[in-house]
This record gives C-alpha cells, sequence and structure tokens, in this order.
C-alpha cells in the first residue's frame, strides 16, 4: 500500500536526518571542548616552555605547577578569590534589593528610575574608568591596594544589573504578596517570608554569576593595578605572561594557571548548571 | 495535497499576467500613501518585501521624530511643573502657620513642633551639613569651576635644601570633580528644602482635618512596610549615583576640556574648558598629525564595530538556535550530555579561553606549528592575526565559539515554550520542516528575543573583552594610527577608547567625546528598534 | 462582624482611566453582599480598595464606623480569598493556614487549635501536611478559606473564588459557602462575573457595568424589577429576549405590538404606565425565556420559525425567527419544560417548523430606548 511505503519513507529518513544531528554534535562538542583539552595537557609539558607544534607532551611532570606556585600568582589568585568572594555578597544583596523592589513596588518614581538606568547603561562603562581610577587613587585603593578599590567599584553599581532577577521576580504571582499582606505581612516580612523561598534559583543564580564575574575581570583590574603585580588579579598577571618578550618562558605555566584558575570555578558551576540555566533562561530574555 | 496548489489564489493571480514596473511600485505606493488591508493582501511576495523595506524606512523619521515631539512635550510639563512648585511654596508660606513660616529658614523646625522629632532633627542635621560644606569647601570649588583653576604648579628655589621644589596650587582635576559634586550637592539641598516646606502644609492640612501624624515610631515601621521600597533601594541608587552617574557627568564635561597627559590639571599643566574645539576636531576632515583625519579614522572604526556587532549578534543567534534545534530534536538521545558540554565552556573564565586560543592562532602559535613543522601542509605560517580580513573573520569564528552555548542555553527554553499545536497543525496544513521553521519558529523566536536581540548588539558593540584579549586591536591600520594613537583593523570604538587612555599621551578630552559618541550611536540605533519594531511585527500577523 | 461603608469611592488609574466612578454602598453587619458584572466593571477593583491593596483615588471607605484609607491591608481587620487562591507554594497546609496567626505571635498550642478545628470544619485534615501543588482544585480553594478563616477577621472578602473550578465542583463550593457563611456569621463581601453565584449566595446584589453601580437590591428585586435594559439582560439564563416594538395607548389603555401582534398591557403594569403617564411611542419590550409559551395560535399569537433546538435535559431551548411587519428577523429564546411537549410535537421540532408563541403581560419588561431605564418602576 502507498501508504505504508510514504510511513516507511518517513522513518528511514527521520533517522538519516537523527544520524547526520549525531555527527554534527559530536563535531561540535570536539570544537568546543579541543581548546580545553589541550590547555590541561600543555600544563603537563616538562621539555618546552614555549609553544610547539604538537599536543600531547613528550615528557610529563608537574614543573609548571611548581613554577606557577614560585610566582606572584599566589597572591593573584588570592586577591580574585576575594574579590569574588566579596562580589558574590555585596553584589547579590544589592540586585535582590533592585529587582525585587521594582517588580513588586509600584512607585511614582519607578518608570522613569528604569528609564534612566537604561540610558546611563548605553554609555561605555569605560568611560568612568579614567575617574575612578583618579579618585581610587586619591584613597589609596590603587596599585597594591587594588583590591578593595576592585571590591568598590564592582559592587557599587551592580544595581545596574537587575533585569535578569526582574524578570524571574515577575513570574511569582502578585496575589502572593497581596495574600501574605493581608494576613499581616508587612513588606519585609512579605520579603524573607515569601518571596525569598520562592526566590531560591535567581538568588543562587545571582551568587554564581557575581562570583564568576572577576575571575575574568581584565579591563578594571588591569588599569587599577596597573604596574603592581601584588595588586593583580589573575586575568591582569596572567596576561601579562602571554605578552611578547614573557611567552616563550611562560607559555606552559600559563596553561597550568587556566587549568588551576577553570578548575574551581567550574566544579562550582556544573553543580549549580540547573540554577544558571533556570536564571538564563527565565530571566534574560525577559529582561 | 492537491488542493492547495488549486485554491492558492495568490499565485493564481501572479501567473496570470506579469505586472509591468509601473504597475508593480503603483502598487506598493499606493499602500504606502494609504494603509489598507486589502491591497497589502493583494501584492506579490515581492512586492510585500519591497513594502516592508520602504515602510521600515519610512518609519525612521516618523520615530525619530516621535521622540523630539515627546521630548518637547516632556520639556514643557517639566516647566510647567518647576513653576507650580514655585507657585505651591509661595502658597504654603502666604497661608501657613508660623511654624511652617519658620520651617522656611530652619528646615524641621515644624516637624519637631507638631512632634515629628526624628524627621525634623534629619531635616535640620541635613541643613547644618550643607550649610557648614558650603562655607568650608563648596564655595571654593563653585568658583573655581568656570575656570578650572588660575595658578599651576611653581618652582621656587629653597635656600636651605638648595634645591628646587615644586607647590602645586590649584587642581583643575578636583575642581571639576568637587565643583561637579557640589553641584549635585545644591540641587539635593533645594529638593530637600522643598520636601520639608511639602511636609510642613501636609502636616497642617492633616491637622486642621483632625487626623492624627505620623508619630516617629510610625515612621521607623514604614521603613519596612509601606515604604520598605526607599529602604530597599537606598544603597543600590547611592552605589549608581556616586559610581556611575557622577563619573559620567564628569566625562561628559571632560569632553570640553583638554584634559589629558600634557595637562593634568595638577603636576605639569592645569587644563581648562575648550568648547566644542575636541568635537570639532574628531568630527573634522582635517588630517591629523600628518595620518589622515580623526573622522576618517572615526567612521573606519564605527563602520567595523557596527558590522562587528552585527555579524557577531547574528551569527551566534542563528547558530546557536540551530545547535539548540538539533539538541531538542525527537528522537536524539543524550540531550542532557550535549548541552551540559556546551554549557561547560560558559563557566571557564572568558580571558583564559580567549587568551588561549588567541595563541593557539598565533604566528607560531599551535595551529601554524602544527601545519608547518608536524604536518608539513604549509610552507608559510597562516596570518591569522596579521592580515586584516583574516583577522576580522578569525574574531567573528571565535565569538561563535564563545557565544553559542550561551544563546543555546536562551533558545533551548524558547523554544520548548512554543506551543506543540502549532507544529501539529501546521504539518496537517502541509508544511515542511524548513517551513515550520520559517513560518512558527522563526517568528515566535525574534517576537520573544526582539529585545534581546537589541541589548545583545549593543553589548557586541562594546564587546571589550573579546575583541582585546583576542587580537588588541591587531593588525595595525598604518594610515588611521597617529594623532589618535595606535589604530588596528579589529579595533572597536571601545578598545579603540581604551587604547587612547592608557597609550603615551593620555588623551582623556578625546576618550571622552568617542565615548560620548558611541552612546550616541547606541542610542540612535536603539531608538530606532524600539519605535520599529512593534509596527514590524503588527505587518508580520499577516504572513 | 462589622458593617462595611462606602462613601464616593473612585479609582482613577494614570490620571484618565477610570475604573470605578462615585462608588456609595453601606453593607450592614453580617450581611452577604455580592458584586457581579462583566469583566472590567469594576467590581474586582471596589474590593482591593476594600481591603487596602489598591489606593483610593477619592471618597472614603469605612470599616466598623472607622475610616481606613490610610491603613495597611492588615490592620483592616479583613480576610480575603483570591482567585487563584494565592497559597505559600513553599509552606505545608498547615503552615499555610497558620501563616497570620503566626505573624501575630499566637501561642503555638492556640494555633494547633484553631487550624485543626478550621480544616475539620472544611475537611482537610488528612492533607495538613501536604504542600498546596500536591493539592486538587478544590482542595487548595478549601485551604485559602481555611487561611481566611482562622483570622477571625468582621469582613471575608472573595475575589471570584470559584471561576478557577470545573462546573461540578463549583456548585458542590457554592452549597459549602453558604454552609460557611451560616457558620462563620460574619460580614461577607463576594466578587463573581457569574450571575448565578450571585443569585444563589447573595443577600443582596451589586450589579456594576464600566465602574458604575446599575442597581443594588436582592436576588428576588434585580430579576423581576430590573432597573434598567443592563441588568434585564445581564440577571437570568439565558437571556431576556428584548424586542423593539411600539407602544399604544388607545382610550387609556397601553398596548405593545411586536411582530404585528398587538398585546394589551394590563394589571398592575397598565396602572404603573398610567400613572407615570407614559406616552405611546417605541419602546424596547423584554421577556423572558421562560415567560414565553408555544401555543396553537388564535388572538396575539406571534408566528415564527424554529432554527435551532437545544435539548437541556429537563428544559428545551427553542431559538426561533419571528418577522415583523417591516420583513426584520429577530432572534428570540423560548424555553419549555421538557415534560411539556408530546412524544409528537418532540419529533415536529425540527428546524424549519413554523411555531406559534404567546406571552402574557404580567412577564413584559418595558424599557425608554433612549435611556434603557425600565418605565415599570
Amino acid at each position: 500500500m502507498s501508504n505504508q511505503k510514504h510511513h516507511m519513507g518517513m522513518k528511514t529518513l527521520n533517522r538519516v536526518s537523527n544520524s547526520a544531528i549525531y555527527i554534527l554534535l559530536i563535531v561540535i562538542s570536539v570544537i568546543w571542548l579541543i581548546p580545553f583539552v589541550f590547555i590541561v595537557l600543555q600544563s603537563f609539558r616538562v621539555e618546552s616552555t614555549y609553544q610547539v607544534g604538537y599536543v600531547i607532551p613528550q615528557q610529563w611532570g608537574l614543573q609548571n605547577y611548581i613554577n606557577l606556585w614560585n610566582s606572584d600568582f599566589k597572591r593573584w589568585y588570592l586577591n580574585t578569590f576575594i574579590i569574588a568572594l566579596a562580589a558574590a555578597v555585596f553584589q547579590t544583596v544589592i540586585v535582590l534589593c533592585m529587582s525585587y523592589t521594582l517588580s513588586r513596588f509600584r512607585f511614582k518614581m519607578r518608570g522613569p528610575l528604569m528609564r534612566f538606568m537604561l540610558i546611563l547603561g548605553m554609555f561605555p562603562g569605560m568611560l568612568t574608568m579614567i575617574i575612578l581610577y583618579r579618585v581610587l587613587s586619591d584613597l589609596g585603593l590603587t596599585q597594591a591596594n587594588a583590591v578593595p578599590g576592585l571590591i568598590l567599584v564592582s559592587v557599587a553599581s551592580s544595581g545596574m544589573g537587575y533585569y535578569v532577577s526582574k524578570g524571574f521576580f515577575d513570574t511569582i504571582p502578585k496575589s502572593l504578596d497581596e495574600a501574605a499582606r493581608v494576613d499581616g505581612a508587612t513588606r519585609l516580612q512579605v520579603l524573607y517570608k515569601i518571596i525569598l523561598p520562592l526566590a531560591k534559583p535567581i538568588v543562587i543564580y545571582t551568587i554564581l554569576t557575581a562570583f564568576m564575574g572577576p575571575w575574568g575581570d581584565y579591563v578594571f583590574a588591569r588599569y587599577v593595578a596597573f604596574g603592581t603585580s601584588a595588586g593583580y588579579n589573575v586575568a591582569v598577571g596572567m596576561y601579562s605572561w602571554l605578552t611578547n618578550d614573557q611567552i616563550n618562558n611562560m607559555y606552559t605555566t600559563f596553561c597550568a594557571g587556566g587549568v588551576i584558575v577553570a578548575l574551581p570555578v567550574t566544579i562550582l558551576f556544573l553543580c549549580l548548571q540547573k540554577y544558571y540555566v533556570e536564571g538564563v533562561t527565565g530571566g534574560a530574555v525577559k529582561g | 495535497m492537491k488542493r492547495q496548489k488549486v485554491t492558492d489564489p495568490e499565485k493564481v493571480s501572479v501567473k496570470r499576467k506579469r505586472k509591468s514596473p509601473k504597475e508593480f511600485f503603483g502598487e506598493i505606493g499606493a499602500i504606502l500613501k494609504e494603509y489598507t488591508d486589502k491591497g497589502y493582501l493583494r501584492l506579490s511576495k515581492l512586492q510585500k518585501f519591497i513594502y516592508k523595506i520602504l515602510a521600515f524606512l519610512r518609519s525612521i523619521p516618523l520615530a525619530i521624530a516621535r521622540f523630539f515631539k515627546n521630548l518637547g512635550r516632556g520639556i514643557k510639563n517639566a516647566a510647567l511643573a518647576v513653576a507650580e512648585e514655585f507657585k505651591d511654596v509661595g502658597r504654603t508660606f502666604k497661608n501657613g502657620d508660623w511654624k511652617t513660616k519658620t520651617s522656611f529658614l530652619i528646615m524641621g523646625f515644624g516637624n519637631i513642633a507638631r512632634g515629628q522629632v526624628l524627621r525634623g532633627l534629619l531635616f535640620l542635621l541635613f541643613e547644618i551639613v550643607f550649610i557648614v560644606y558650603m562655607i568650608v569647601a563648596g564655595g571654593y570649588w563653585l568658583s573655581m569651576l568656570p575656570s578650572l583653576g588660575k595658578q599651576g604648579p611653581t618652582q621656587s628655589y629653597d635656600a636651605v635644601l638648595d634645591a628646587y621644589t615644586t607647590t602645586y596650587n590649584d587642581n583643575s582635576f578636583k575642581i571639576l570633580l568637587y565643583g561637579v559634586l557640589t553641584i549635585f550637592f545644591i540641587v539635593a539641598f533645594i529638593y530637600t528644602w522643598r520636601l520639608n516646606i511639602k511636609q510642613n502644609k501636609l502636616a497642617e492640612q492633616f491637622l486642621k482635618s483632625g487626623k492624627k501624624l505620623k508619630s516617629d515610631k510610625d515612621d521607623l515601621h514604614s521603613m519596612v512596610d509601606e515604604n520598605f521600597y526607599k529602604t530597599l533601594l537606598a544603597l543600590p541608587l547611592t552605589g549608581i549615583l556616586v559610581f556611575t552617574v557622577m563619573p559620567i557627568v564628569f566625562m561628559i564635561l571632560v569632553a570640553f576640556t583638554n584634559y589629558d597627559g600634557a595637562h593634568n590639571g595638577f603636576s605639569n599643566n592645569l587644563f581648562s574648558w575648550v568648547g566644542l574645539d575636541n568635537f570639532n576636531t574628531l568630527l573634522s576632515w582635517q588630517s591629523a598629525g600628518g595620518g589622515q583625519s580623526y573622522s576618517a579614522t572615526f567612521g573606519e572604526i564605527l563602520a567595523w564595530t557596527l558590522i562587528w556587532a552585527f555579524l557577531a549578534t547574528f551569527t551566534n543567534y542563528f547558530l546557536g538556535m540551530f545547535v539548540a534545534m538539533m539538541i531538542n530534536k525527537k528522537g536524539i538521545r543524550l540531550k542532557k550530555m550535549w548541552r551540559t558540554i556546551l554549557v561547560m565552556t560558559v563557566a571557564i573564565p572568558q580571558f583564559i579561553s580567549l587568551l588561549y586560543v588567541s595563541k593557539m592562532f598565533a604566528r607560531n602559535g599551535l595551529i601554524n606549528l602544527t601545519l608547518k613543522d608536524t604536518l608539513g601542509w604549509i610552507s608559510q605560517p597562516l596570518p591569522f592575526w596579521e592580515d586584516p580580513m583574516w583577522a576580522r573573520a578569525s574574531v567573528i569564528l571565535i565569538n561563535v565559539w564563545i557565544g553559542i552555548p550561551y544563546l543555546m542555553l536562551i533558545t533551548t527554553g524558547i523554544l520548548m515554550n512554543i506551543p506543540a499545536d502549532l507544529y501539529e497543525s501546521a504539518r496537517i496544513d502541509g508544511a515542511n520542516a524548513w517551513q515550520q521553521y520559517t513560518k512558527i519558529t522563526l517568528p515566535y523566536m525574534l517576537f520573544i528575543t526582539g529585545p534581546y536581540l537589541l541589548t545583545s548588539f549593543t553589548g557586541n558593540m562594546n564587546n571589550f573583552n573579546v575583541i582585546y584579549l583576542l587580537t588588541g586591536g591587531a593588525p595595525t591600520n598604518p594610515a588611521a594610527s597617529g594623532a589618535a594613537g595606535s589604530v588596528g583593523y579589529t579595533d572597536l570604538l571601545i578598545t579603540w577608547l581604551f587604547k587612547i587612555t592608557t597609550g603615551a599621551e593620555s588623551q582623556y578630552y578625546l576618550a571622552s567625546v568617542v565615548g560620548i559618541m558611541v552612546f550616541v550611536v547606541v542610542a540612535l540605533i536603539s531608538l530606532v528598534v524600539y519605535n520599529v519594531l512593534p509596527s514590524i511585527k503588527n505587518e508580520e500577523d499577516y504572513q | 462582624m462589622a458593617s462595611v461603608k462606602l462613601t464616593n469611592v473612585k479609582k482613577i488609574y494614570d490620571k484618565n482611566v477610570v475604573a470605578v466612578h462615585d462608588f456609595n454602598l453601606e453593607i450592614k453587619d453580617k450581611e452577604f453582599v455580592v458584586f457581579v458584572g462583566p469583566s472590567g466593571c469594576g467590581k474586582s477593583t471596589t474590593l482591593r480598595m476594600i481591603a487596602g491593596l489598591e489606593e483610593i483615588s477619592d471618597g472614603t471607605i469605612e470599616i466598623d464606623g472607622e475610616v481606613v484609607n490610610d491603613l495597611q491591608p492588615k490592620d483592616r481587620g479583613i480576610a480575603m480569598v483570591f482567585q487563584n487562591y494565592a497559597l505559600y507554594p513553599h509552606m505545608s497546609v498547615y503552615d499555610n493556614i497558620a501563616f497570620s496567626l503566626r505573624l501575630k505571635k499566637v501561642p503555638e498550642d492556640v494555633i494547633y487549635d484553631k487550624v485543626t478545628k478550621a480544616a475539620e470544619t472544611l475537611g482537610i485534615t488528612e492533607y495538613l501536611m501536604r504542600k498546596p501543588r500536591a493539592l486538587s482544585g478544590g482542595q487548595r480553594q478549601r485551604v485559602a478559606i481555611g487561611r481566611a478563616m482562622v483570622r477571625e477577621s468582621k469582613v471575608f472578602l472573595m475575589d471570584e473564588p470559584l471561576s478557577n473550578l470545573d462546573a461540578k465542583l463549583r456548585n458542590q463550593m457554592r452549597s459549602e459557602i453558604i454552609l460557611l457563611r451560616q457558620k462563620l456569621n460574619t460580614t461577607f463581601i463576594y466578587v463573581t462575573h457569574d450571575q448565578t453565584e450571585a443569585m444563589t449566595l447573595a443577600d443582596r446584589i451589586v450589579i456594576m457595568k464600566d465602574g458604575l453601580i446599575m442597581q443594588v437590591g436582592s436576588p428576588d428585586e434585580v430579576f423581576d424589577m430590573p432597573d434598567n435594559l443592563f441588568v434585564a439582560e445581564f440577571i437570568g439564563a439565558p437571556k431576556m429576549n428584548i424586542i423593539s416594538t411600539q407602544l399604544l395607548c388607545e382610550n387609556g389603555k397601553y398596548y405593545v405590538t411586536p411582530f404585528g401582534s398587538k398585546i394589551p398591557v394590563d394589571g398592575d403594569k397598565g396602572e404603573i404606565l398610567a400613572k407615570k403617564n407614559i406616552k405611546a411611542g417605541p419602546v424596547l419590550l423584554g421577556v423572558r425565556p421562560e415567560h414565553i409559551d408555544l401555543s396553537s395560535g388564535g388572538e396575539n399569537a406571534i408566528p415564527c420559525t424554529l432554527v435551532v433546538d437545544e435539548m437541556m435535559g429537563s428544559e428545551l431551548h427553542l431559538h426561533v425567527d419571528a418577522e415583523d411587519e417591516g420583513g426584520a428577523v429577530s432572534r428570540l429564546i423560548v424555553r419549555v419544560p421538557t415534560i411539556d411537549i408530546g412524544k409528537e410535537e418532540r419529533k415536529a421540532l425540527v428546524a424549519g417548523a413554523k411555531l406559534n408563541i404567546t406571552f402574557e403581560s404580567k412577564a413584559m419588561h418595558l424599557f425608554d430606548p433612549e435611556t434603557e431605564k425600565n418605565l415599570l418602576v
């Protein structure tokens, strides 16, 4: 019967297209993973410290990690970790305050405020570096003391990034707030008894992104700590290893450093992946 | 299946006769002039497409006109509101009792006299702080603001030390900074003073109508209840005010000065107001320092910035969607694994992956060495970062590598939200996979992600990390480099801005002008897209 | 256990969109008042203003003699049941019901007594430890009511509490609300868009449209004596037939002339018309479907054609077309008890069948076509 033939045709077609997709997905996975596999492999290479035309080390060893330990890397790592931790705490508090307020309260200045912040966001943030650097340097928070300065700057304006979590708060029905207020809760009680327990995914998302941010922050850290190794974060410090005069000595050490930096962040991220995905898909688009 | 061919009236009419160009465009023109649904529906596919482009182009000036009209109305309303405030202040003084009248001079007096001690004390404290500040410092900063300082550093011979010592006098930077702060402070004071008057008026009205005023305890309680939003916003907004608004105001002002490395306003020369000179320099066609003009350099970088932003946004968008659709397809197994592999790359700090990949593609990097030495396929290294076209293409491709996982995540969520019955009904209507994509998936995605695409576009315009960590702007563009610093073929406005400020000459004023231009471009694009977006959507309803 | 008084209450959004105009109503202690109207009529907004969830643009609201305009919802002595139940998803049923008591710092053993008692009343004792998402719609509804019950408030507000339930459950919960009301013996304000709910539950119904009160009255009053065309059409299902026709006055006697007939308006209704000295002229005649009879013809019978017949079980809804002298066709609905129709007659009731209908003077409602006001009130 022609009908059956058609059916069979569809099935084969499906099988062919699925196989094609599997092949594509495998290729994609390889492309996406290969650089990271390479970094790990090269971090164990002992025979040369510069770039070579092969991937698998001829001589395995931990020399690069020992070099790392003997360099300023420890200091950079600690700096970054402190900044990330502080950012995770303060930034989360500020972002949540801002987004909860803009999602739940209807006050006169709400619309103008949101429009104002939208316009503010159109200025390149880098523009403010020049003056912030001068101000921080007057306060003694640059170069070797860059860490508190970087924390201050990264936390202070974080209220502007309220979009994602506001999008999430908007999905919690307002009638819950109202029911709680009728039940006798103050706005503060509504926040910590009703909304926060329900907003767990977005709280974790905010903490996670705030924590991950400083690990990759290059430009401002470079500006504030310029020239003083003790004030560097990992990004600025390791960038200096790849400049033309350093790269031949430090390339494999960079790889080892990359592994050490990426490992904890990646593990943390994979553990909390679920919340990250929820945050991105729930809030990012609604903005 | 057969039925479809016969009953598609559009196709029949198109086949029947070919329209002359005059007819073809005449029909579009008629609808453009006076939009009618019927006329639109009778257009051929090509005509519809042309109509849409024309309608889009036409709506741009309209959108801009609407913006200025709204702006005008906003200014008018604001002026009226200010006038009303003045009148109200006058009325309050005329009709107020002695407590209210005293509060015009001594802020918070009325509050304290009426039992609201806490509020009153805060008002009073603010007034005292303001007056003291203005006497001690504010007056000086304000008076110096028009000149930005009169006396630069002076050297004098110190006989005791037998050396020249430098005395630092005025400091242009501080004058500008604290001058701006003082103005902020004055505005805040006027607002608070006005608030104090208003509260007196309200309190009087309240007491007259026999109601009770809020006690200090009520005030404190309201901080966690009806006024909870003020409590919550206090910290974030202060941060934004001090660390974003104030610096931006400052930097906008710098664009009107000659602040640079040679005029740092302190240890070498003071800087001063130069009016619109910097804008003239950037936008003029005169060659600067022997090289090409600033405007040509700016134009080249702007063009590449826009091309980059467009390509970076849409390659990521469509490829990310494509990957998401592959993973989501019914019958594909291990969905979670594929997703995790991609998502993992989101976690790794960008500077590691970007720097590593950048070096991998370098002249003596892994790829070139492998191809040349290990495999022997090439004799010369491939110019990934040396040739302008290679560099630009590589940047975009690597950006795809960076961006796809994130886009895959976003689109996965939306794709799963598209109602399945839309696809089922489309399949019953005879749509194939491609038609399902163009008629259902894509319109739905564009509709939901419209605003996201806009922010992503502007975000890519300012995507410092990818460009700076990959190429640092290289390869150098010799024609453009010169007075404007070293400019490369892959430099975006934002990396150029960074180079200007960190370069040898530290042309802060130029960076500031460039920053303002970035703002103007971003704002214009956003304005047009926001205003045009809904009209495009409405038209899509006809498809 | 309190009265509620609304005086000139207004709600204006964004300076020009008026949601509620000048609302005046006094609700007595222990009264059950239902606000009913189509969506967007302002009924929910009014309720939310009473609850304090919506600011009042103008006017005053008093509960138990105290002006509550500036009070927070929690200080107004109200309890409220929401349309979507608004149960706290992260708390068990027990914690949901206990929430308000805990905020008031009531001792835990008192809370236990109160919650279990409420749960018993509502028949949800066995679900106390469950989370709301593990409950069915009806059970969630009971929890929402339980949460409101333990507050022992002066006024009980309900915002479309049954509209998310299926038809069968809705009927059941409706009768349970009547029982609950007898038990609680407090003031109820209930919002719904369903006129059946309004009719069955209310002591007094407030019918609203576009932010205005159209009529306030007991179910009997609004059904028998609708103040205006809107109320007449809104109350009763299927809705009242409205026929555009002429009112004649001959020798002090009034007639209406639907579809070429000439039906006297006599009895009470004629007297009222005479007393109010109503002039002859165009008029809107309203007749409820259940007040129209099928007849075999004769004087004042109106011939018509059957278009659709709906068998509802106990009764038959006949949609018929009648034609007036000018040839204009109107669609009328006739509601006939099934038991009144013989087997043979039923067989003849197919689309296209010719029928005759009659109605009596006491079934008539007359409205002014201009003002849409009832001429008989």
